[in-house]
């Protein structure tokens, strides 16, 4: 397995490096979260605090989108960006539609592997067994959803918002302030789309778009702006810590601490529950904006090492995101059949090695690919990654 | 093939003659319970102990024996013979593909009527398959936990149970996190029927999913009496918590 060229030389410079970094990051733990049984999967983020890995997916896919089609709805004019952000939208699109049709067939041969009907016979895990024409119906119209394959779909609506909202990119309060409307309209009205099960999706999009929002906005605003607005004050960042802290220490006391002979306080757990992902819950919006708020001060855009060596197969990986993304759902398919045949350590550090290493190599093929491309022919790429002159 | 189970149910049974832990060798740590001081005061009084069973296709105990030998049942035997003289009486209510909805429906139902000391709720398994959405399960955890600790009872809600298929397929965690949040917001308990069966699978001590299929039936059985086991340690803990 060797790159063509040693990831660094890959990277594209003259962009904050740190947003690819972190993006970088989240796309791996996107992977190690969606391979379950994975023992990485209890030391990241989500078991520490209220938001995960998909804050900072949506949060830096909004910042990523506010920077290449911002500029190119100013540059280029508002018709073209938003056909553009369509064009997006399809290959999204497509994309989903394949990775569901690779799911399928690992439920299928992961149900034909192990024995599982005398007890699970009950469960409708697998809808094709019952109604495969109306499941692929449903699938494709978006309503059917298996586990582990609700973002993109979230993703794709929030983008195709994105279009019409490109109109509004040069005047980011207004922006703000109406996704921060539907935001709450989502919430206090239970404004969502419909799955085929009845209920709504997992991921609320009207909701999750406000996220995404922020790093459109995030990306417009000039960064002195954005310095004068939320400097670093050392009481505040303490403040953060602590609070962060606190979350860490409070959630895993509620989670763990009655197995380990002590009952936590029952008014945390009743505070706990209500904190939801599906709608983007208000602790997981500030969590996440809490730590970006540290993240962003405590590593400087000068900081050396995030140009360095040792983060640039992340960085590498946050600069190909789409590719890395569905490689990453992909790999998290043959993860699971990989922990499923066996779950001890050789196992675990193979997969974990296996999963990060491929997703390295499809962001170095793809950054090697995508830098051929655009050479031969200019802007045939769309792409939610700014353009290397950015 | 009855004859064959029946001599592996027996000779599961005389497990602890081999010197295995009480409980089919589960981990101590998951049998830990919180105390149960409604169990101290039923035991006192000298009347039978009612437990209720609420759940989902477990409880019937398929791909067994049959009803006598699924946990339920066994667990009731098992308990009455560690509290002599007192007895213990359980009543099974649920079914295949019976939800969180129904059980909370089911509670309500058998609560009053049968006034019970102890509330066994087998709950997770066809909500993490079928992705019911989290706040919808913790809704009705909470009204059918509140339910049950309204009318006096210790409640022990018991997660799916191990599978790799179910946790290959399934957000299974979530779904644990939000029973051990509403347990804990209820003052009810949690057997990890999960963690226990994974124990036994990674030790090759009890794997229903790899076993041939000529074991199955005798395996079933046995799980379920493990399980049972398991769960009259955790149960007993329970009431020993109290009067420590």
């Amino acid at each position: 397995m060797t790159v063509p060229l040693p990831p660094e030389s890959l990277v594209r410079q003259g962009r904050d490096l740190r947003v690819d970094l972190l993006r970088g990051i989240a796309l791996w733990l996107i992977f190690v979260d969606h391979t379950p049984g994975n023992l990485l999967g209890w030391v990241t983020l989500r078991n520490l605090a209220f938001c995960d890995a998909t804050e900072f997916f949506v949060l830096l896919a909004g910042y990523g989108a506010g920077l290449a089609y911002g500029g190119m709805a100013e540059r280029e004019g508002w018709a073209i960006a938003a056909a553009r952000v369509l064009g997006r939208v399809f290959t999204l699109y497509v994309s989903h539609i394949f990775l569901f049709v690779l799911l399928t067939a690992q439920v299928g041969f992961s149900a034909a592997a192990l024995e599982q009907t005398t007890y699970l016979d009950e469960l409708m895990l697998d809808p094709f067994a019952n109604e495969p024409y109306r499941a692929m119906l449903e699938a494709l119209l978006l309503r059917y959803q298996p586990a582990f394959l609700d973002i993109l779909p979230m993703y794709i609506v929030m983008l195709a918002l994105f279009a019409p909202a490109l109109a509004l990119v040069g005047r980011p309060g207004v922006l703000l302030l109406l996704s921060a409307a539907l935001y709450v309209a989502a919430r206090a009205f239970g404004l969502t789309l419909p799955s085929w099960t009845g209920s709504g999706w997992h991921f609320n999009p009207f909701a999750w778009q406000f996220l995404f929002v922020i790093g459109v906005v995030l990306a417009r605003l000039p960064s002195e702006l954005l310095g004068r607005r939320f400097p670093w004050r050392w009481w505040i960042a303490a403040l953060v810590v602590v609070v962060l802290a606190g979350i860490a220490v409070a959630l895993n006391l509620v989670w763990h601490a009655p197995a380990l002979g002590f009952e936590p306080p029952a008014l945390l757990a009743d505070a706990f529950w209500r904190v939801d992902k599906t709608s983007l819950h208000p602790a997981r919006l500030v969590s996440a904006l809490m730590i970006v708020w540290l993240l962003v001060h405590l590593v400087p855009p000068t900081a050396r090492w995030v140009g360095g060596r040792g983060a640039a197969p992340f960085v590498l990986m946050g600069q190909q995101g789409l590719a890395v993304f569905c490689a990453g759902i992909f790999l998290s398919f043959l993860g699971r059949l990989a922990i499923e045949a066996s779950s001890g350590l050789p196992m675990q550090l193979a997969v974990n090695f296996a999963g990060l290493g491929a997703l390295i190599l499809v962001a170095a093929i793809s950054a090697w690919y995508g830098r051929g491309g655009r050479r031969r022919t200019p802007a045939s790429l769309p792409s939610a990654t700014p353009p290397a002159t950015a | 093939m009855r004859a064959l189970a029946l001599v592996l149910m027996l000779s599961a049974m005389a497990a602890p003659a081999r010197a295995e832990p009480a409980g089919c060798g589960a981990p101590a740590e998951l049998l830990d319970a919180q105390p149960m001081p409604g169990l101290i005061r039923a035991a006192g009084r000298g009347t039978p102990l009612r437990a209720l069973v609420i759940g989902s296709a477990s409880v019937t105990g398929p791909g067994g024996t049959g009803p006598a030998a699924a946990w339920p049942s066994r667990f009731a035997t098992l308990l009455g013979m560690r509290l002599q003289p007192s007895e213990v009486t359980v009543e099974v209510q649920g079914g295949r593909g019976l939800a969180v909805a129904d059980h909370v429906r089911l509670l309500a139902e058998w609560l009053p009527r049968l006034r019970p000391q102890l509330v066994i709720w087998q709950v997770g398994t066809i909500e993490a398959a079928r992705g019911v959405p989290r706040d919808e399960f913790a809704e009705a955890l909470r009204n059918g936990l509140a339910a049950a600790r309204a009318a006096g009872a210790e409640v022990v809600l018991m997660d799916p149970q191990f599978s790799r298929f179910l946790r290959a397929n399934a957000d299974v965690e979530a779904y644990r996190d939000t029973m051990r949040l509403m347990a804990a917001a209820a003052g009810a308990q949690v057997f990890s029927r999960w963690s226990i069966m994974l124990g036994w699978a990674e030790s090759d001590r009890l794997d229903l999913e790899r076993a041939p299929r000529a074991r199955r039936t005798a395996l079933t059985d046995e799980l379920n009496d493990c399980l049972a086991r398991a769960l009259v340690e955790f149960v007993l803990d329970g009431m020993a918590e109290v009067r420590r």
